[in-house]
């Protein structure tokens, strides 16, 4: 409307986020009761299907096998000679199980979270979603705070099973560095979460992203093998993921696996992949958002 | 209904399908790219613990050394497999998101006429992919030769394959009508085969997963495969293993149509067929 004065301009523009204006304290508040709220309601809709429930915790353990198995039928037993040479461990069993225990978050980031405002999509909730009073980043936030803790569960259940099949040898004193280390992955992994989960506001089929992406990074990230066998542009893109250095540091504690690095310098380059992949991802969220609004493309299939 | 008019909705049900696929041709590209790609972790795996591109270890338990032919062998077959899972076997909760379920039912055919014309549309696109991904893979060192020698013999085997694991799927469909959220469901049988059958390793280095092995269908196909390709064993076995696939063909096609009758009927009876 042309007649419209700057004052009724201004309200138009206005975030319908009005939490903006409190005090930082009372925000923050309100968001965390948000989060709380997503994460409540996430574990509502799981359990709504208990059976499916259960098949997720046992799940991880049917992935992991494939691998450990493929690794003795190579190797012809659970020693490897030539693993000895390249990292200073013989033990594939341990090796392969924290590599594949750990990348589990990865997953918690790419799917959870990229696939969330998919599902609300599915479910005919996006816009109520979208339209409750607070950042759209908050809701992602309360997605992965429900799969953090999911992903939590499922690597108890893992573990559980290879301590009581195969005895699984790991330095126990490793454990509070090699969770400080996850931490701190776990909040750079939370900024790929939140690409993911915008690009499926413009591709709508978010898991093919999600698919594509999550492909390429169990590639690159030294899972069930060490950084030295890929090849020297795959190692380089490896040092940008968070993963990488989730899983050396792992390693490196419970079952002292060379990483190729000081402790130091892997704490520092997660630090700064963290900075670097929330403020990517909150930008990437806000612009892909801003514009689907615009271009009214929100609630297309 | 007659003949014609069944032939008729499954060609439009093909139809359909396939234009739904082609609306995210991307759909496309990444299913004959990727499954290619997730191989790469293992070839990598390999040369961590073995350090060379042949396992004396694997030549024992397979007969070749050679593990990334094997592996890629298990990758493209599969592929048969899991996008008849995904595609048949999740169709009907895809229906349902869609919100296009109810007509389906309450249309004057059998939902399995549907299923038919849906199974049939899979197995055109996943023919298509697999052939691109056995040209690529022909093409790059990893020792793998496609003649028409091998390639008959091979055709004939995925087809008693495919024959008995749509029947299969069929029922999964059935089953998705009863418990509605499958998608985890879906993976975890995914992951079953990998564990189960020879995809990825040989099942022999675990005598658990070896003797499951022998009850899907997908192991018989892969030994006889890799025989042919990687052995040169043409002969050996193939018409053993064929009677074989046939026997588990007939079972799970009955099985299969069973099933879904039996579910489909549950499902209407109770009243659930709208229910997420």
């Amino acid at each position: 409307m042309t007649d419209a004065g700057p004052e009724q301009a201004n309200a138009d523009t206005r975030p319908l986020d009005h939490s903006t204006t409190w005090p930082l304290f009372f925000r923050l508040r309100h968001y965390a009761t948000a989060v709380w709220a997503e994460n409540i309601k996430e574990w509502k809709l799981e359990l709504t299907y208990p059976l499916d429930f259960l098949r997720s915790l046992v799940d991880p353990v049917v992935y992991l096998l494939p691998y450990v198995f493929y690794g003795i039928a190579l190797v012809g037993g659970r020693f490897s000679p030539n693993l000895q040479k390249l990292v200073g461990t013989t033990d594939i069993v341990s090796f392969i199980t924290i590599g594949y225990v750990f990348i589990g978050f990865m997953n918690m980031a790419l799917w959870a979270m990229g696939f969330s405002l998919r599902k609300e999509q599915m479910y005919g909730t996006l816009e109520p979603v979208f339209a409750a009073p607070v950042p759209r980043w908050v809701f992602t936030m309360g997605m992965s705070m429900h799969s953090i803790l999911h992903q939590f569960l499922m690597i108890l259940v893992q573990l559980l099973f290879i301590l009581a099949a195969f005895s699984l040898k790991v330095n126990p004193l490793g454990l509070l560095p090699s969770l400080a280390m996850i931490g701190l992955m776990l909040v750079a992994l939370y900024g790929i979460g939140m690409i993911m989960a915008s690009t499926t506001l413009i591709f709508k089929q978010g898991w093919l992203i999600s698919e594509a992406l999550g492909s390429l990074l169990m590639v690159v990230t030294p899972i069930a093998y060490p950084l030295a066998v890929l090849p020297v542009f795959m190692q380089k893109a490896a040092l940008a993921v968070p993963t990488t250095y989730g899983i050396l540091a792992a390693r490196h504690f419970l079952m002292g696996e060379e990483m190729g690095f000081s402790v130091l310098t892997a704490f520092m380059r997660v630090a700064v992949l963290c900075v670097v992949w929330v403020v990517f991802g909150l930008v990437i969220f806000t612009a892909i958002d801003k514009s689907t609004r615009r271009s009214g493309t929100l609630s297309h299939y | 209904m007659s003949f014609a008019a069944t032939a008729y909705v499954i060609r439009a049900e093909m139809a359909k399908t396939l234009r739904i696929y082609f609306a995210y041709p991307i759909i496309m590209v990444y299913w004959a790219i990727f499954p290619v790609l997730w191989v790469f972790p293992f070839l990598f795996q390999g040369k961590a613990m073995v350090g060379s591109t042949t396992s004396a270890a694997f030549q024992q338990l397979t007969g070749s050394g050679n593990y990334m032919a094997f592996v890629l062998i298990g990758a493209m077959v599969s592929n048969f497999v899991f996008s008849g899972l995904w595609g048949v076997g999740n169709s009907l909760r895809e229906e349902t998101y869609w919100g296009t379920m109810e007509y389906i039912i309450a249309s004057p055919t059998h939902p399995l006429v549907v299923l038919i014309g849906k199974t049939l549309a899979e197995a055109a696109v996943t023919t298509c992919i697999v052939t691109m991904q056995a040209t690529t893979i022909s093409l790059l060192p990893f020792d793998i030769s496609f003649t028409v020698a091998k390639v008959l013999p091979v055709m004939l085997l995925v087809v008693l394959l495919m024959v008995g694991f749509y029947g299969f799927a069929i029922a999964f469909a059935g089953f998705t009508l009863l418990i509605k959220e499958v998608h985890g469901w879906v993976h975890t049988l995914e992951w079953v085969f990998f564990l189960f059958s020879p995809i990825r390793y040989p099942v022999q280095v675990n005598p658990i997963a070896s003797f499951v092995s022998v009850l899907i269908p997908l192991t018989w196909a892969l030994v006889a495969i890799r025989g042919i390709i990687l052995l040169n064993r043409r002969a050996v076995g193939l018409w053993r293993i064929s009677g074989i696939l046939l026997a588990m063909d007939a079972a799970l096609l009955v099985g299969g149509y069973f099933t879904f009758v039996a579910l489909e009927r549950k499902t209407r009876r109770d009243g659930t067929v709208g229910m997420h």
